[in-house]
């Protein structure tokens, strides 16, 4: 067959794909691991040539990384619970509406992630400092749930629309009344579906970064601090900070990579 | 007939917390930054244009206003083109399929800010792009890449695509699946080569993904943000660091908000225009 033969080329064609994805991760990883006298120069080198931990043990040490490691960790598990509780629920009604209102309902809340954060946080952060919520773990959560909600509604709903009605009718014929059916059948099956969602809500407060900047005015989160020592131009503090930020995703993003479909990606993360 | 309104009370009851915090937090603030931007700052004086007129005067804005329109239609045109190419290279491998497959998707999940920190290394002036030049003897004093004008959209472009060609890839790379292969091998019966199935079987029946990653990359583009703020900075403002800045360099709330106003216009537009070529042609939207 024809497509074999060019099978090899379209194997070749990976290899710059590979690289060029590659490249700015290991130089990252490599700034994180070299001294200075490898990096600071006008002609910096690109292989591994002496490997040191000082970076990395500045940055234990340091004493700067745990309050904003503390606060991203609870920021980002309040905004994976409240996501989960909130939509849930509403991804359960909606997966059981008509067709005619699933979508535009589902497209509509989706709206709200299309919103510039420049103006949306501008408001809220006024807001918050009336209502005392600014710099607070709360307030950031709230604030990352904007962006986060939608999404995990439209998998939440992706979710619970695989379960078939059918056996909701037959454990409400065993005499189970709806709230029983919800616990004992339905979220029993929905189960990987809210963890994958979860996660994903999970992940993306802990990587945002435009809320936090606006409504954080003493505690940094890590993204945050990583972007204060890009600002000081602290090269190598950027590098641990960046890719201490960078482990976490990448462990979660390999773990959910089979849960990946396009309609996901549609509004999953943006540039 | 009580069941059934039961029914609607439950899935009631379980839409309106969702609804409420959208409200809350997405539609009023969305409503509020509007009306800022139609207040007369000194005065309260509503409605007002007042911003508008000195955010139009301002050299600062005309630029942003620009650099924005520039990078995403550049942005988007070299995503869906770049993207496409890794789509096809994806579907027809078959060794080591999952491996490239979890290396394309890295970008995609890593914190933005990460993606800056690493374009820091490579344009800086000291940076290893320049390194790479230099060593290949085409240049020999440094380039000096975020300077502003061309160069420093080259930089946020080259960061942008790194960042998000995989969205497209795996939404083209999904469309691709989804062609069945017996119109492949109709299309070989009747006498037709890799690139006339290419150009007559695949895009056309690749329409609706490229449509939507069009759509989904360009609302996204407009809102810029985090790239322009690390690498950037003032040398090439775009819309939403212009917001930024009037707010807390400035102090200026009312010019912010109507800075993204102007962002946020663009942007309804944009799903105006989508959803009038969805409608026009309802069958290609699904």
């Amino acid at each position: 067959m024809k497509r074999t033969r060019w099978s090899f080329w379209w194997h070749l064609g990976s290899l710059p794909i590979l690289l060029l994805t590659l490249l700015p991760v290991y130089l990252m990883l490599k700034i994180s691991v070299s001294p200075p006298a490898e990096v600071l120069t006008p002609h910096p080198t690109f292989g591994l040539h002496h490997v040191t931990g000082e970076h990395w043990k500045a940055l234990l040490t340091s004493g700067a990384l745990w309050p904003p490691l503390l606060k991203s960790l609870l920021v980002a598990t309040w905004t994976m619970l409240g996501a989960i509780a909130l939509a849930a629920p509403a991804a359960y009604a909606i997966a059981r509406l008509p067709q005619r209102w699933k979508y535009p309902l589902l497209l509509s809340f989706f709206a709200s992630r299309m919103i510039p954060e420049v103006g949306v946080a501008l408001p809220v952060a006024v807001q918050f400092l009336r209502w005392g919520l600014e710099d607070t773990q709360l307030g950031l959560a709230l604030a990352h749930l904007i962006r986060t909600l939608p999404f995990v509604v439209w998998i939440l709903a992706g979710t619970f629309e695989t379960i078939p009605v059918a056996l909701e009718e037959s454990a409400q014929v065993d005499g189970c009344h709806r709230l029983q059916i919800l616990w004992y059948v339905v979220f029993p099956l929905a189960a990987p579906g809210v963890a994958v969602a979860a996660l994903f809500a999970w992940l993306e407060s802990w990587n945002e970064f435009t809320y936090a900047l606006y409504l954080s005015l003493t505690e940094n989160t890590l993204p945050l601090q990583t972007y204060y020592y890009v600002i000081r131009g602290s090269w190598f503090d950027a590098a641990t900070y960046a890719t201490f930020l960078a482990v976490p995703v990448m462990l979660i993003t390999a773990a959910l990579q089979r849960y990946l479909k396009a309609g996901y990606l549609m509004g999953a993360l943006k540039g | 007939m009580p069941q059934k309104l039961k029914h609607h009370t439950l899935t009631g009851l379980m839409v309106l917390p969702l609804f409420l915090y959208l409200l809350a937090f997405a539609a009023v603030p969305l409503f509020s930054c509007v009306v800022l931007s139609l207040t007369d700052g000194a005065s309260n004086a509503f409605p007002s244009l007042d911003n508008y007129r000195v955010l139009f005067r301002d050299d600062q804005f005309g630029q942003a206003f620009q650099n924005t329109l520039w990078l995403t239609s550049l942005g988007v045109s070299l995503e869906v083109l770049l993207g496409l190419a890794v789509a096809l290279v994806l579907q027809r491998l078959v060794w080591g399929r999952a491996f490239v497959r979890a290396v394309v998707l890295t970008p995609l999940g890593l914190p933005t800010v990460v993606a800056g920190v690493m374009f820091i290394y490579l344009f800086s002036s000291t940076g290893y792009v320049n390194e790479f030049l230099y060593r290949l003897g085409l240049i020999s004093a440094p380039i000096d890449w975020v300077y502003g004008g061309w160069r420093s959209l080259g930089v946020l472009l080259m960061a942008e695509l790194w960042k998000v060609t995989p969205v497209v890839a795996f939404i083209l790379l999904a469309g691709l699946e989804s062609i069945p292969e017996t119109v492949y091998e109709a299309a070989a019966v009747d006498g037709a080569g890799a690139w006339r199935q290419f150009w007559h079987v695949t895009l056309p029946l690749l329409r609706p993904s490229l449509l939507m990653a069009v759509v989904v990359r360009a609302i996204d583009a407009f809102r810029v943000f985090e790239l322009p703020l690390i690498l950037t900075g003032k040398s090439f403002p775009v819309l939403g660091t212009l917001a930024y800045s009037e707010y807390y360099e400035y102090d200026n709330p009312f010019t912010s908000a109507a800075a993204a106003t102007v962002l946020l216009a663009i942007i309804a537009a944009c799903i105006g225009g989508y959803l009038f070529l969805m409608t026009r042609r309802p069958m290609e939207g699904a």
